[in-house]
C-alpha cells in the first residue's frame, strides 16, 4: 500500500468510526432532544466518543494520542457536522492540544471536560486580552465559550501562557445564553479564583496554533452540515411534485443547485488543502492563510448552501418540524465561532503575500 | 537542487517528474521566441509558427500521441508539467488542433493509410487545421447540426455552413461533422469528414469579435466534394468519436491561469488609480482572490486524479463555470475601478499591462465557448446531482 493509499485508508477507517455516534443520514431526533437544554450535550456519549480516542486524535502518540493529523481531525468533524453532533469535541481537542501531558489522562478518557476560554471580544482571534493571573490568582472576563455549562475547568488564556482553573472553583462565575443551535454561549468572570500557571514554554503547542486548528476543525464541521442540508434538498427536488411535475426537472431550480454543489466543492477541496499544508508543517503564515482561506469559505458557503435548502424546500423548511431548518441555525452558530468570514478575509490579506502564488 | 540529466534520454517518461519539468523549463527559456511572450490576443499561424516549428523540430510537438507515430508518448502527468511549464513562460498557443484533435481521432479511429498520410504532415506543419463543428443553428445544440454530405459515387458533396471556425483563414484542412443521415435520431446521422480548404466552394470570411480581433470565422459549403476515403471512422459515428475525444483536456478551461492573470493585473490598475490601500477596494479584492485560492485547490484536486490515470468524470465542469464566472468578476471590477480609463479602447499610458476595457471584453466569450455555463450547469444538475 502506498503512503496515500494507507492515508484514505485511515481517514475512512475514522469516518466509518463516526458512525457509532453520527450515522450518515441517521435520524436527529437525539439531537431535537438535546436543545435548549443545559449542559446541551449527552456525558455518556462524550464518554464514548473519549474512548474511541476522538480527544486526542491528533495528539501524538507520547503524548497519549491517536497520533493522526489534521486531516484525520477534519474527516472526523465532518462527519459529526453531517449528524449535527453537539458534544464539544472541537473545543476539548484545542484544550487537549495545549494541556501538558501530565494533566491529558483524564481529559482523553473523557472523565474531565476541560474547555479552553480565549475570546474576550465579538469577532476577534485575539487570545491575549485583559484576563491576566497575578500570584495565582486569575481576574477578567472570558466570552462565547461554547458549551460552557458542561465544563469541569477552564483553560484560559493569559498574557505569558494559560492558566487552568476549575470550574467548581471561588471567584468563577458562569452565565450562559442560548445559542440558535440549541446550545449556548458562556461568559465566564475571574474573580481572584485560584488557577494553576501554565507558562508558555512548558506548553506543546501555542494558544494561535491551537485555535488555528480548531477554527480548521470548525470549517469542517459545517462542511459535513451544508453537505447533509444540500443531499437533504436534492432528495426533496427528486420527489416533491408540482404542476405534474418533480420541481427538480425546473432548470431554474437545477442551476441554483449546480451553484450550491460548486461552493461545497469549493469548501471541501479549501477545508483538505488546508489540512494537508497543516500536516506538512507550516510556517505560522502560511498556516494562518490557508485556515482563514477555509474559514472563510466555510462560513460563507454553510450560510449560502443552508439558506438556499430552506428556500428550495419552500414553505416545509421554515417548520421547526423539519430537520432543514436545524443546518441553517448550525451555520449560524459555527459561522461566527472561532471567526467570521469577514473576520478571516481580512487575516488573509494581511497574512498571505500574493507572490507566493505564482 | 536537481540535477539535469545528460544526456537526455529519449523516453523523457523515464525523468522523474521534477527533472522532467526541469528539463521542460530550461528548453523553454532557451527556445521560445521572446518577442511573442504573454500575446494579449491568440495569435495567427505567420506570428506563432517559428515557435510551432521549434516544438517539431525538437520532436516535443504531440506530448500526448505515442512514440510510434511521432509523439512523446507521455504519460497524462507529464503532460500536464508540460503545460504548466509552457503557461508559466507565457508561450502562445500554436494552432493546434491537428495536434490535440485530428492526431488522437485518428490514431483512435483511422486508417492506416490515413494516418499515414496525415500525422506526419501534422508533425511538419504541413497540415494546419481548423475545426468545423458549430453552425449558425447549431451551437450548444451541436447535435442538431445540419451541414449534409450527400453520397455521390466515391464522394460525398458537402452543403452548409459553420461557424466559429478559429483561424480558418490561416487553416489549409478542416475537420468536420456533417449530417449523412436525415432520417436517424439527431446524434446518430452524423459523421465525420476531413476535407481540404482549398477544394473548390469551399469560402471563409472572419467574424469580428467585439474586442475587434479576427480569431474566429464562419466557412460556407457549396457543393463541395470530398472522396469518401476522407471519412473518420465508421458513417454515422462520429458523434461518438467527438465526444469521445473530450479527454482530461476539459481541465484546461477551468485551470486558474486567466483569472491569476486577471488578478495581477487588477493589482496594477488599481495602485495606479490609487485605490490599493482604500478599504472597500481590499474588501472586494480579497473576496476575488480568495475566490481564485479554492479555484486553485479545487482544480488540484481534478489534476491529482489525471495524474493517478483516472477518467474526470462530468463534475469537471464545475471548474470552468468557477473559473470563468470569477475571471469574469476579476474584469468587472479592473473596469470598475478604472473610471473613464476603463472606457479606453487602447490601454492606459500605453502600457500593454494597463488595458482594463480589454482583458473585459476578452474575458465575455470565456462563459460561452467550451460549452456555455448554462449548458455546463445543465450537465452538472443531470450527471452529477441526478437531478431528473
Amino acid at each position: 500500500m502506498s503512503a496515500a493509499e494507507e492515508r484514505d485508508e485511515s481517514l475512512r477507517m475514522i469516518r466509518d468510526s463516526a458512525a457509532a455516534v453520527a450515522p450518515r443520514g441517521g435520524d436527529l431526533k437525539r439531537i431535537r432532544d438535546l436543545r435548549f437544554t443545559e449542559p446541551g450535550f449527552d456525558r455518556a456519549v462524550w464518554q464514548q466518543m473519549a474512548e474511541m480516542g476522538w480527544v486526542g486524535l491528533r495528539l501524538s502518540e507520547d503524548a497519549g494520542g491517536s497520533g493522526l493529523g489534521m486531516a484525520a481531525l477534519c474527516a472526523l468533524a465532518e462527519e459529526l457536522g453531517q449528524g449535527l453532533v453537539p458534544e464539544p469535541l472541537i473545543p476539548v481537542a484545542m484544550a487537549a492540544r495545549l494541556l501538558p501531558s501530565d494533566r491529558l489522562g483524564p481529559v482523553l478518557a473523557g472523565e474531565r471536560i476541560v474547555l479552553p476560554a480565549w475570546q474576550e471580544q465579538p469577532n476577534s482571534l485575539e487570545t491575549v486580552g485583559a484576563t491576566a493571573l497575578s500570584g495565582g490568582r486569575l481576574s477578567g472576563r472570558k466570552v462565547f465559550v461554547p458549551m460552557a455549562a458542561g465544563a469541569d475547568a477552564f483553560l484560559v488564556t493569559v498574557p505569558g501562557g494559560l492558566a487552568l482553573v476549575e470550574r467548581g472553583a471561588p471567584g468563577v462565575s458562569v452565565a450562559t445564553e442560548q445559542t440558535q443551535d440549541g446550545g449556548h454561549f458562556g461568559t465566564i468572570t475571574f474573580d481572584n479564583a485560584p488557577a494553576e500557571a501554565l507558562p508558555s514554554d512548558a506548553l506543546p503547542c501555542d494558544a494561535a496554533e491551537a485555535l488555528d486548528e480548531a477554527a480548521l476543525a470548525t470549517s469542517a464541521y459545517l462542511l459535513g452540515a451544508m453537505d447533509r442540508a444540500f443531499a437533504m434538498t436534492l432528495e426533496y427536488l427528486k420527489t416533491r411534485q408540482q404542476f405534474g411535475r418533480l420541481i427538480g426537472s425546473f432548470q431554474a431550480l437545477q442551476h441554483r443547485a449546480v451553484d450550491l454543489q460548486i461552493q461545497v466543492a469549493l469548501t471541501r477541496a479549501s477545508v483538505e488543502a488546508a489540512a494537508a499544508t497543516l500536516d506538512a508543517g507550516a510556517s505560522p503564515a502560511l498556516r494562518q492563510a490557508v485556515v482563514s482561506r477555509a474559514k472563510a469559505r466555510a462560513s460563507e458557503a454553510a450560510m449560502t448552501v443552508t439558506k438556499q435548502a430552506i428556500q428550495l424546500h419552500g414553505g416545509i423548511g421554515y417548520t421547526d418540524a423539519y430537520d432543514v431548518g436545524l443546518f441553517l441555525r448550525k451555520a449560524m452558530v459555527l459561522g461566527s465561532l472561532f471567526g467570521p468570514a469577514a473576520l478571516h478575509r481580512a487575516r488573509f490579506d494581511a497574512v498571505s503575500p500574493e507572490d507566493e502564488e505564482e | 537542487m536537481t540535477a539535469m540529466p545528460n544526456p537526455e534520454p529519449e523516453d523523457l517518461n523515464l525523468l522523474d517528474d521534477d527533472t522532467f519539468r526541469l528539463v521542460v523549463r530550461r528548453w523553454v527559456e532557451a527556445n521560445y521566441p521572446p518577442e511573442i511572450r504573454n500575446p494579449p490576443k491568440r495569435l495567427h499561424w505567420a506570428e506563432n509558427k517559428v515557435w510551432y516549428m521549434k516544438l517539431a523540430e525538437k520532436g516535443w510537438l504531440c506530448p500526448a500521441w505515442p512514440r510510434e507515430y511521432g509523439g512523446m508518448g507521455l504519460s497524462a502527468s507529464k503532460q500536464l508539467i508540460m503545460i504548466e511549464e509552457f503557461e508559466r513562460h507565457g508561450c502562445a498557443r500554436t494552432n493546434d488542433h491537428g495536434i490535440v484533435m485530428v492526431g488522437p481521432l485518428l490514431i483512435a479511429h483511422g486508417t492506416e493509410e490515413q494516418k499515414k498520410f496525415f500525422l506526419p504532415k501534422i508533425l511538419s506543419g504541413e497540415h494546419i487545421w481548423c475545426q468545423g463543428y458549430s453552425e449558425p443553428n447549431a451551437g450548444s445544440d451541436l447535435a442538431a447540426l445540419r451541414t449534409e454530405a450527400v453520397e455521390d459515387g466515391d464522394h460525398y458533396v458537402v452543403n452548409g455552413q459553420k461557424i466559429w471556425t478559429t483561424l480558418a483563414q490561416d487553416a489549409n484542412w478542416i475537420f468536420c461533422l456533417v449530417r449523412t443521415d436525415k432520417a436517424a435520431k439527431k446524434q446518430e446521422g452524423i459523421s465525420f469528414l476531413l476535407i481540404p480548404m482549398d477544394t473548390p466552394g469551399i469560402t471563409t470570411r472572419p467574424i469580428i469579435t467585439i474586442d475587434l480581433h479576427d480569431e474566429f470565422c464562419e466557412t460556407f459549403f457549396d457543393n463541395v466534394r470530398v472522396p469518401k476515403w476522407n471519412r473518420v471512422g465508421d458513417v454515422n459515428k462520429g458523434w461518438t468519436m467527438a465526444k469521445a475525444l473530450l479527454g482530461f483536456e476539459r481541465i484546461f478551461i477551468g485551470a486558474p491561469k486567466l483569472s491569476s492573470y486577471a488578478l495581477g493585473r487588477l493589482k496594477l490598475v488599481a495602485e495606479r488609480m490609487g485605490v490599493w490601500d482604500d478599504p472597500e477596494f481590499r474588501e472586494k479584492y480579497t473576496r476575488l482572490r480568495l475566490d481564485l485560492a479554492d479555484l486553485r485547490v479545487l482544480h488540484a484536486t481534478f489534476v491529482e486524479q489525471v495524474r493517478r490515470g483516472e477518467t474526470l468524470g462530468p463534475d469537471v465542469s464545475m471548474l470552468k463555470i468557477w473559473q470563468t464566472e470569477l475571471f469574469q468578476r476579476i474584469t468587472d471590477l479592473s473596469v470598475e475601478i478604472a473610471g473613464e480609463n476603463g472606457a479606453l479602447l487602447e490601454p492606459m499610458e500605453g502600457n500593454r499591462e494597463l488595458h482594463p476595457s480589454g482583458l473585459f471584453l476578452q474575458a465575455r466569450p470565456s462563459t460561452i465557448y467550451g460549452g456555455s455555463n448554462e449548458i455546463q450547469r445543465n450537465i452538472v444538475a443531470k450527471n452529477v446531482l441526478g437531478l431528473p
